[in-house]
């Protein structure tokens, strides 16, 4: 046998391996082994130690980077995300497909929000990036095109920022309202009308916000520690005071007096991978074929679960609201199991928001 | 051509915020300069193992300045490797380097493409050479080590929006920190190198105001002086006396050898210090 050819002054009686070194030849049965305890009163747990529904604690600091508008460095356990958002301003002479705005600067109605979330999503104005190529982990390594994950964690990232609507794009907006030229008062009462036409104020450039995410550390669950990072930068975020001058016809920003931007609601998203007890079961026959669900799957959990369900809640409003469910690669998660994982989201949004402050 | 890989944006061209001082009248420097003595290098911080997953992987960060706005470089490095080439790759009796240096989009004041640009390959060529020198090559035939450093922040001052050609001075701090933080991962990932080798800058610099003479500073911030005559990056190994990369720029007169011979010199010594602090964290590390 191998072992004992090795030059180990006594070699062992029988085949024998540390624990690591099991984990490492046959992750499948080892992580089913300590998820069924012998005795019913041991609990399971996962090779990292956890209870199945247990999650990594959360850490997330903000306004550690100056050069972006809004930043936040996001932990949970080995995955570690920092985000920086940067506003850059997009002058509506450069959109193509520019509409002109019929509102006011002072509607605050459905029929302006409405309006206001097609601009963000026709213009363009949030564009979320992903970067996992820094070496975060073994399999991302820089030099080649943005992985599959990566293209799909920016996808589901921007698609989520659209549905949720945090972003208010009014407040992306940027108003001028053109001057009259006064010069005499006697001339103003005799055009009376036509000013009252040409004081209209009108939209005249919007802030792209630029958000960029970078993985410093990869160990699973990208997605709820993106996202996590994408709101904390937001809710982070301080635009400059902005203003049109129409004589050098650009948009000037003055210093220290930076807006906050408002980001409504607390959406958090809350993942968790499904382990089979057989690894090559036929689909649809899950009867008699037991299942975990592992709340917040590390690196090693990801690569042994075929399913994989994300929830998004928002419980800020009162009431627990689901704002997205995602879900892929298996049929064990029914509508009950999703009920009840609902539940589960909303402890993990309990603690997002405390990590969140605020 | 638009990357359809990523997010691009709105297909108009986006334009970074202009601010209304900015315009007219001249920059105003904000004035204090230089607060540390001109042999002193700024305080870092340098920690090993940030990545878990990665071989070897360090962080390092320098404190920033008094001048509020100027903020101190940030950088990570992970080490991937040593590990077999792939079959494709030709025969190779040594182990083969490869450096990676990237900005992040929100590290400088212009936002920063994805794709890298010249003057981050120039900084990955750089570091290899500093490195190579460090690195027991044969040790490892047939493998190959990945070098992945992510420059979090480069240390510019936020509050000036003009720039002043600060970039190139720039380079040659993100430089010396480049090659400090991948000697930290290198060391943490176990790769055998002969020392540890750490990264130095020497500038000669010129102050505002009137009757000043050009001065020799080590680890300059480009924004503290008036102008910056001439710079020099060196990668020295301390207990072998060697100079692994020398990196000068700059425009000095050709008559007075004397002043390069100087800013090498200080160049070193700005090494050295920053070597003390990579031994002292890997100490830590190691105890």
């Amino acid at each position: 046998m191998a072992t004992e050819t090795a030059s180990t002054g006594a070699p062992p009686p029988s085949l024998t391996f540390t624990r690591p070194v099991f984990a490492k030849l046959s992750p499948h049965p080892y992580l089913l082994r300590t998820l069924s305890p012998d005795s019913p009163d041991q609990q399971p747990t996962r090779n990292n130690g956890r209870a199945p529904h247990q999650s990594r604690p959360i850490q997330i600091n903000t306004s550690s980077l100056s050069q972006a508008h809004g930043s936040s460095l996001v932990r949970t356990g080995d995955t570690t995300v920092i985000c920086g958002v940067r506003g850059e301003l997009l002058p509506v002479t450069s959109i193509p497909q520019f509409r002109p705005h019929n509102g006011t600067l002072y509607d605050q109605d459905e029929d302006d929000e409405a309006r206001a979330r097609k601009e963000l999503k026709d213009y363009d104005l949030l564009v979320p990036n992903i970067e996992l190529a820094t070496g975060c982990a073994p399999q991302f390594l820089p030099g080649v095109p943005p992985t599959t994950l990566a293209q799909t964690l920016s996808t589901r990232v921007y698609s989520l920022l659209h549905g949720t609507g945090v972003v208010d794009g009014r407040e992306l907006r940027i108003w001028y309202t053109p001057e009259t030229k006064k010069e005499d008062g006697d001339d103003m009462e005799v055009e009376g009308e036509e000013e009252e036409e040409e004081q209209k104020p009108e939209v005249v450039a919007y802030w792209v916000l630029y958000i960029d995410l970078l993985f410093v550390s990869f160990d699973g669950n990208p997605f709820d520690a993106a996202w996590a990072a994408v709101l904390a930068a937001l809710r982070d975020t301080k635009l400059p005071f902005s203003r049109w001058d129409p004589d050098r016809e650009m948009v000037v920003c003055r210093k220290g007096q930076d807006r906050k931007l408002s980001v409504r609601g607390l959406p958090v998203s809350c993942s968790a991978a499904v382990f089979l007890e057989k690894e090559h079961a036929e689909v649809g026959k899950e009867e008699g074929n037991r299942h975990w669900i592992l709340l917040d799957p590390d690196r090693s959990e990801e690569g042994l679960c075929k399913e994989v369900i994300t929830v998004v809640v928002d419980c800020s409003e009162g009431g627990t609201r689901v704002r997205g469910i995602e879900k892929q690669g298996g049929t064990v998660v029914g509508r009950e199991l999703i009920r009840g994982f609902i539940g589960v989201a909303e402890g993990r949004w309990r603690e997002v928001k405390e990590a969140m402050g605020n | 051509m638009a990357d359809r890989r990523r997010i691009n944006g709105p297909p108009g061209s986006t334009m970074p915020p202009v601010f209304e001082d900015d315009a007219g009248q001249p920059e105003i420097k904000n004035g204090k300069g230089r607060d540390r003595a001109p042999n002193v290098i700024r305080k870092m911080f340098l920690k090993t193992g940030v990545t878990p997953s990665a071989s070897g992987s360090a962080y390092l960060e320098f404190a920033g300045s008094s001048n509020s706005g100027v903020s101190g470089l940030k950088l990570s490095c992970t080490v991937h490797g040593p590990r077999s080439l792939p079959r494709s790759s030709p025969f190779s009796p040594h182990i083969v380097l490869s450096a990676h240096v990237k900005y992040a989009p929100f590290a400088t004041k212009q936002r920063r493409g994805y794709l890298r640009d010249p003057s981050e390959r120039d900084l990955g060529t750089h570091l290899e050479t500093a490195l190579r020198g460090a690195i027991i090559a044969d040790r490892w035939p047939k493998s190959g080590v990945d070098i992945i450093i992510s420059i979090i922040e480069g240390d510019q001052d936020r509050e000036t929006s003009k720039s002043q050609g600060d970039e190139t001075w720039d380079m040659m701090n993100a430089l010396s920190g480049c090659i400090t933080v991948a000697s930290a991962a290198l060391a943490d990932a176990g790769i055998d190198c002969v020392d540890t080798v750490a990264g130095g800058v020497a500038a000669l610099v010129e102050d505002a105001g009137e009757g000043s003479t050009p001065r020799i500073v080590v680890d300059p911030i480009p924004s503290d002086h008036e102008k910056v005559l001439g710079a020099c990056c060196i990668a020295y190994l301390p207990t072998r006396d060697e100079v692994t990369n020398l990196w000068f720029k700059g425009d000095l007169p050709a008559s007075d050898a004397g002043l390069y011979t100087q800013l090498v010199e200080n160049g070193i010594q700005a090494s050295r210090n920053a070597n003390r602090v990579l031994v002292e964290c890997l100490g830590e590390a190691t105890s």
